[in-house]
C-alpha cells in the first residue's frame, strides 16, 4: 500500500505508469505459479482427516458381532430424525438391533449419534462418496453400515486418482500419503 | 496464362487467409482461458483433448447446432446485418496486409501478402471502422436495454480513439515516407520505429485495445454490467461470428503493431527465417491482449472519451509535431 503510495506521488513513477506495471508482474508471477486446482475425479482426489465426518459405519466386536444394543439413543439424539432402530433380543438374551437404518439424504452429519452412543458402536467414517441417483437408495441398513469404511488413519493429502466409470462411477486410489494441498496456496 | 495463373495464385491465397482468420479463434479461445486460468491460479480447460486443446471445437460445435434466436421484436434484417456487417471488415483488412516479402515454391516466387497497395495503411484505418457499425447495428436491433447501452457505448467511444489511432501512425509514415505497409516494414530493416517513435506506439497500442473492444475498454460488451452488451441476444452461429471478428480484430491490431512499430519480419540477434519472427511478435502482442484482460478493470466510458481526448491527442499530435521537426 505505501510502496503503490510512493510511487503515485513521484511524478516519475507517475509518467512511466509504475502502478500499471506493478499490476502486470504481479498478473504474471501468478501466472507462472502453480495453479491450486485439485483436479478431483480425474487424477487427483483428497483423503479425509481421521476427525472427518463422512458415512457412518457400525462396529463390530472382536468376536465379530455388532456393538450396538439397540438402546436407541441415538435415534433420540439425531436432531434430524434420521435414524430408526428395532431391537431384537438373541438366544443369549443380548440385544441387537434387527433394523438399523440410517436416512443419508436427512442427516446432517453432526456426528451426535457417535456422542450419545454407549458401547461405541455407530462412527462417522472417511467414505465422502455416496451421491444417488435415487434417493431411496440413500437409506443405508444395517448390514451395509457394518462394511462401510471406517475412519481415516492420516489423511489431509491429496493423492493421485483415477476415474473408473465402466461399472458405475468410482475414483480409485492407491496412495495412502498425499501431499499437502496448502503448499500451493500464497501467503503475503 | 500468365493472367490465369496470377488469378489463381489470389484465389488461393485468399482461400489461405480466410480459412487461417477462421480458424485462428479456436487455438485464441484456448490459450485465452488458459491464461485467464493461470492468472487465477486456476487451470482452465482441461477434460476435452489434452490439457483441453479440444476444448474450442467442441464449443464450436455446440454453437453450431445451437438453437438461432431472434427476438420477436427484434429488427430482423438489421438483427441479421450485424454479425456479418461485424466479420466482414476484418477480414478484409487482411488482403492489404503483408506477411512477408516472398518465397520461392517449385521455382516460383510467391509473395506473401495479396496486394501491395500503396495506400495500404489509409485503407485498414477506413475498413476497420466499418467493423463498428457491425456492433451498433447488433445492439440497436436487438431491442433489448443491455444491447442498446452497449451499441451507445460503442458510439461514444469510437470517436475518440480513432483519431488518436490514425494520428498515431503518421509519424511512422512521416519515417518511412510511404503508406505501404511493405515499405514501412523495409524502412525499418535498421531500426525499428518503436525506437523513434515510443510516444505513437503507446498511443497506437492503446488505440488498438479500444479498437478491438478489450479490457480495460470492452465497454460494449463489459459482461460484468451490461450482460453481455451489443450481443446479449445473439445465440448460435451469429454470436459466433461475433466472437470471430473479436478475434480477427485482436489479430489484426498485433499484427499491425508489429508492422509499424516492431518492425515486421526483421529480425534482431538471432537469425530465424523471417516468417518465424514476424509470428513470434505477433503472438507475443496477443499474449500481451490477454495479459491486459486479466489484470485491469474496466473503464468507464466518459473515462475512455477523456483519455482518448485530454490524453490520446495531445500525445499523437506532439508526436507528429516532434516527428516533423527531427526528421523532416
Amino acid at each position: 500500500m505505501t510502496k503503490v503510495a510512493d510511487k503515485r506521488n513521484t511524478w516519475i513513477g507517475w509518467a512511466f505508469f509504475s502502478d500499471i506495471g506493478d499490476a502486470l508482474m504481479l498478473t504474471f508471477s501468478y501466472m507462472i505459479s502453480r495453479p491450486v486446482t485439485e483436479q478431483y475425479p480425474d487424477t487427483e482426489k483428497w483423503l479425509p482427516y481421521s476427525r472427518y465426518r463422512g458415512h457412518h459405519f457400525l462396529k463390530r466386536n472382536d468376536e465379530g458381532e455388532i456393538n450396538c444394543v439397540a438402546c436407541e439413543l441415538c435415534a433420540k439424539i439425531c436432531p434430524c430424525d434420521c435414524i430408526t432402530v428395532v431391537p431384537y433380543e438373541d438366544e443369549n438374551g443380548a440385544r441387537h438391533p434387527k433394523v438399523f437404518d440410517i436416512d443419508t439424504a436427512r442427516c446432517l452429519f453432526c456426528g451426535l449419534c457417535e456422542d450419545a452412543c454407549p458401547a461405541d458402536a455407530i462412527a462417522l467414517g472417511q467414505q465422502y462418496e455416496f451421491s444417488s441417483f435415487n434417493s431411496s437408495d440413500l437409506v443405508v441398513g444395517r448390514d451395509d453400515l457394518l462394511t462401510k469404511p471406517g475412519k481415516a488413519e492420516t489423511g489431509g493429502g491429496v493423492v493421485r486418482a483415477r476415474l473408473d466409470t465402466a461399472d458405475g462411477v468410482r475414483v480409485e486410489t492407491a496412495q495412502d500419503e498425499g501431499y499437502n494441498w496448502w503448499r500451493n496456496i500464497r501467503r503475503k | 496464362m500468365e493472367l490465369a495463373i496470377a488469378i489463381g495464385l489470389i484465389v488461393i491465397k485468399v482461400g489461405i487467409l480466410i480459412a487461417a482468420l477462421l480458424l485462428l479463434p479456436m487455438p485464441l479461445v484456448w490459450l485465452e482461458r488458459k491464461i485467464a486460468g493461470h492468472i487465477q491460479q486456476r487451470m482452465g480447460p482441461m477434460r476435452v483433448g489434452w490439457h483441453g486443446l479440444l476444448q474450442p471445437v467442441a464449443d464450436g460445435i455446440k454453437l453450431l447446432t445451437k438453437e438461432d434466436h431472434i427476438p420477436r421484436d427484434a429488427d430482423q434484417f438489421l438483427f441479421k446485418l450485424a454479425p456479418i456487417l461485424a466479420m466482414v471488415p476484418p477480414f478484409v483488412v487482411f488482403v492489404a496486409i503483408p506477411f512477408g516479402e516472398s518465397v520461392s515454391v517449385l521455382g516460383h516466387e510467391i509473395t506473401l501478402y495479396v496486394s501491395d497497395m500503396n495506400v495500404a495503411l489509409l485503407f485498414i484505418l477506413a475498413v476497420i471502422g466499418i467493423e463498428v457499425y457491425g456492433v451498433i447495428f447488433g445492439g440497436w436491433a436487438s431491442n433489448s436495454k443491455y444491447g442498446v447501452l452497449g451499441g451507445l457505448r460503442t458510439c461514444a467511444q469510437m470517436i475518440s480513439y480513432e483519431i488518436p489511432m490514425g494520428f498515431a501512425v503518421i509519424g511512422v509514415v512521416m519515417l518511412a515516407q510511404s503508406m505501404s505497409l511493405l515499405d514501412i516494414v523495409r524502412a525499418q530493416s535498421d531500426v525499428w520505429n518503436v525506437v523513434y517513435q515510443p510516444v505513437g506506439f503507446f498511443v497506437f497500442f492503446v488505440a488498438g485495445l479500444a479498437e478491438a473492444q478489450r479490457v480495460p475498454f470492452d465497454l460494449a460488451e463489459a459482461e460484468g454490467d451490461l450482460g453481455a452488451g451489443f450481443h446479449t441476444e445473439y445465440s448460435g452461429i451469429r454470436f459466433a461470428f461475433f466472437m470471430v471478428s473479436e478475434y480477427a480484430v485482436m489479430v489484426l491490431v498485433s499484427v499491425l503493431t508489429v508492422i509499424l512499430f516492431f518492425g515486421g519480419w526483421n529480425g534482431v540477434l538471432i537469425p530465424l527465417p523471417p516468417i518465424l519472427w514476424f509470428l513470434i511478435k505477433v503472438a507475443f502482442f496477443i499474449y500481451v491482449f490477454m495479459w491486459f484482460r486479466f489484470t485491469f478493470p474496466r473503464y468507464r466510458y466518459d473515462q475512455l472519451m477523456a483519455i482518448g481526448w485530454k490524453v490520446l491527442l495531445p500525445l499523437s499530435l506532439a508526436n507528429i509535431i516532434i516527428t516533423g521537426v527531427v526528421f523532416v
